[in-house]
């Protein structure tokens, strides 16, 4: 059950020709080039890549908490920041972020007190009880984040992240800051999660076998500079469960991501050592970007 | 500057069985009581020891006895002081904080004008104030007033220091998420900032109430008609060691009383640990 970039169906988040760059002690060094990408209605897309390939950088750009440098991106036929303001993007970050003094009930309807403009209301808990349900903690609403585990407090973040309906979940990394064990069991979560809610997400993860798991496509992302080199779709069935993890399917594509990972890391050493000893990157110039583009033979979608 | 947590207020499991929770409790308060009692104790049997044994002149040293002695027998004279002094104390605490949260919150909510104000703030705390206790009691008079307006600019800065760094050790990324749905500055200021400041405006509390009684004896002694600076000034002139000694006694344990009524607020009302950023 692939979709391929070329179906009728207008994709649901578009990205043509990103760049990205910021200015360090006077120098501009370019933290993403050139990236397209298109996630379609209900998709699941994975970034992964190496630390500083800028895929943290791509997410907060797809999720209007950074304007690109260069390029267009559309969310739901919008900008970024028209879809924020439309509420149609939940935003789920490495750390929960809840507010340590309330519980979690309280931190789940946060912001859809400040999106509604009031205090509290029976509406807002009764919605934010039902996220705590769909997340699985009906039972924890009354405890503070600080009686929580790590998993229970990013579920408390993702039923805070949908609390308010949105479309899209971007999610940063989400279970980076777990243990090995409690990540499986949020992968499987987040999936059950995604077939229910149908959302469109795109998760930002620097493990292979996670996003081997959830996506439909995984982004493979190389740094220096941060750029897509390949869009690899996983051939995997849905519903997927631990079973998937033994499935051939699941070998072939971690392999790939592997090896396409390794490809990418190599070239990044490769053109670093080529550098001149001050270290990161300068901005390239327009004709040495185009021949290096060629020469790392890039995938566009 | 850091922030003091108090472990204390860390909870316990729910789970726990109440009968044995109290008698945890009453462990852990003997043992939390204990050390600093017994070396309390040790160290005025010593004192003791020694001005009898080198028969100190009571106007040099005067041993604890003696000292217990004067505060019985003028324990009226100095209640009446303490009296004083506390009054002093607790009006200029007070206005210190509310100056002190002030200025953190005008600082943090008015970026341009704090960044006017913060050189000023800090160029103000390094004037030695104490020099400044003649000049109050020229415009202020001997009473009161001049004592709060000393303990003000003292005391302000600690609280104004530790609550702004409250406000600004908040998560960006919570603060992008209240943005994202369209909070407004005051919207964060008021559901996040703020609480997120407590535990570190009560840290500054605690600060700011001992040089509130440093303060309010550096104002009388500067000047005043009565209370307990005034006091050990009185009596050290006339020789009266063991009164100035029972003065400071009554200073401690007001400045005790004073610390240990913020703790208890602080353990009663800010019962999470700060969000470490």
């Amino acid at each position: 059950m692939t979709v391929s970039p070329g179906s009728a169906t207008q994709p649901h988040i578009l990205a043509r020709g990103v760049c990205v760059d910021f200015t360090l002690a006077g120098r501009v060094h370019r933290v993403l080039h050139d990236v397209s990408l298109s996630v379609p209605k209900g998709g699941f897309v994975s970034l992964i890549g190496p630390s500083g390939c800028g895929k943290s950088t791509l997410l907060k750009v797809l999720a209007g908490l950074l304007a690109p440098t260069a390029g267009d991106v559309s969310v739901a036929g919008v900008t970024p920041i028209e879809a924020v303001r439309q509420r149609r993007i939940g935003i789920v970050f490495q750390e929960a972020t809840l507010l340590p003094w309330k519980n979690a009930l309280d931190n789940v309807a946060l912001l859809m007190e400040v999106a509604h403009g009031r205090r509290s209301s029976d509406e807002i808990r009764g919605r934010a009880a039902d996220m705590l349900r769909l997340v699985g903690l009906e039972h924890a609403a009354e405890k503070r984040p600080a009686q929580l585990s790590g998993g229970m407090r990013q579920r408390v973040s993702i039923a805070r992240a949908l609390a308010l309906d949105p479309e899209v979940l971007m999610m940063d990394e989400p279970f980076g800051a777990l243990d090995a064990i409690t990540r499986e069991e949020m992968s499987a979560f987040l999936l059950e999660i995604w077939q229910r809610t149908k959302k469109t997400i795109v998760l930002v993860t620097h493990s292979i076998d996670e996003a081997a798991f959830l996506s439909r496509k995984v982004n493979v992302m190389a740094a220096n500079p941060g750029r897509i080199i390949e869009a690899t779709p996983i051939d995997l069935p849905y519903p997927r469960n631990e079973e998937s993890y033994a499935a051939p399917e699941f070998a072939r594509a971690t392999a790939r991501l592997r090896r396409l990972l390794k490809e990418g890391h190599r070239e990044a050493v490769a053109m670093s050592a080529a550098e001149p000893p001050q270290g990161a990157r300068p901005l390239l110039e327009e004709g040495e970007s185009t021949a290096q583009r060629a020469a790392t033979g890039e995938v566009s979608q | 500057m850091t922030a003091i947590v108090n472990q204390e207020t860390a909870r316990a499991p729910a789970n726990v069985d109440a009968e044995a929770k109290r008698a945890t409790n009453r462990r852990a308060a003997w043992s939390r009581f204990m050390p600093p009692l017994a070396l309390f104790v040790g160290v005025v049997v010593a004192w003791e020891a020694v001005s009898r044994i080198f028969r100190l002149p009571e106007f040099v040293l005067p041993a604890p006895t003696a000292i217990v002695e004067v505060l019985i027998a003028h324990q009226a004279s100095l209640a009446y002081a303490a009296f004083v002094t506390s009054q002093e104390v607790l009006w200029g605490f007070l206005l210190s904080a509310v100056i002190g949260a002030g200025v953190a919150l005008v600082i943090a909510r008015f970026a341009a004008f704090g960044r006017a104000l913060y050189p000023l703030v800090v160029l103000f705390q390094n004037v030695p104030k104490v020099a400044l206790a003649p000049l109050f009691i020229l415009w202020f008079g001997f009473d009161l007033a001049p004592k709060v307006v000393l303990i003000v600019v003292i005391a302000f800065f600690p609280v104004a220091i530790n609550m702004l760094v409250g406000l600004q050790t908040v998560d960006a990324n919570l603060v992008a998420l209240m943005r994202s749905v369209g909070a407004s500055r005051n919207e964060i200021l008021m559901r996040i900032q703020i609480p997120n400041s407590l535990p570190y405006l009560m840290a500054g509390l605690k600060v700011a109430v001992t040089l509130a009684v440093i303060g309010a004896i550096v104002g009388e002694f500067a000047g005043a008609q009565a209370g307990l600076g005034y006091m050990i000034q009185f009596a050290s002139t006339q020789m009266q060691t063991s009164l100035v000694f029972a003065a400071l006694v009554e200073v401690s344990v007001l400045g005790m009383l004073f610390y240990y009524v913020i703790e208890w607020i602080e353990g009663r009302y800010i019962d999470w640990m700060p969000a470490v950023a």
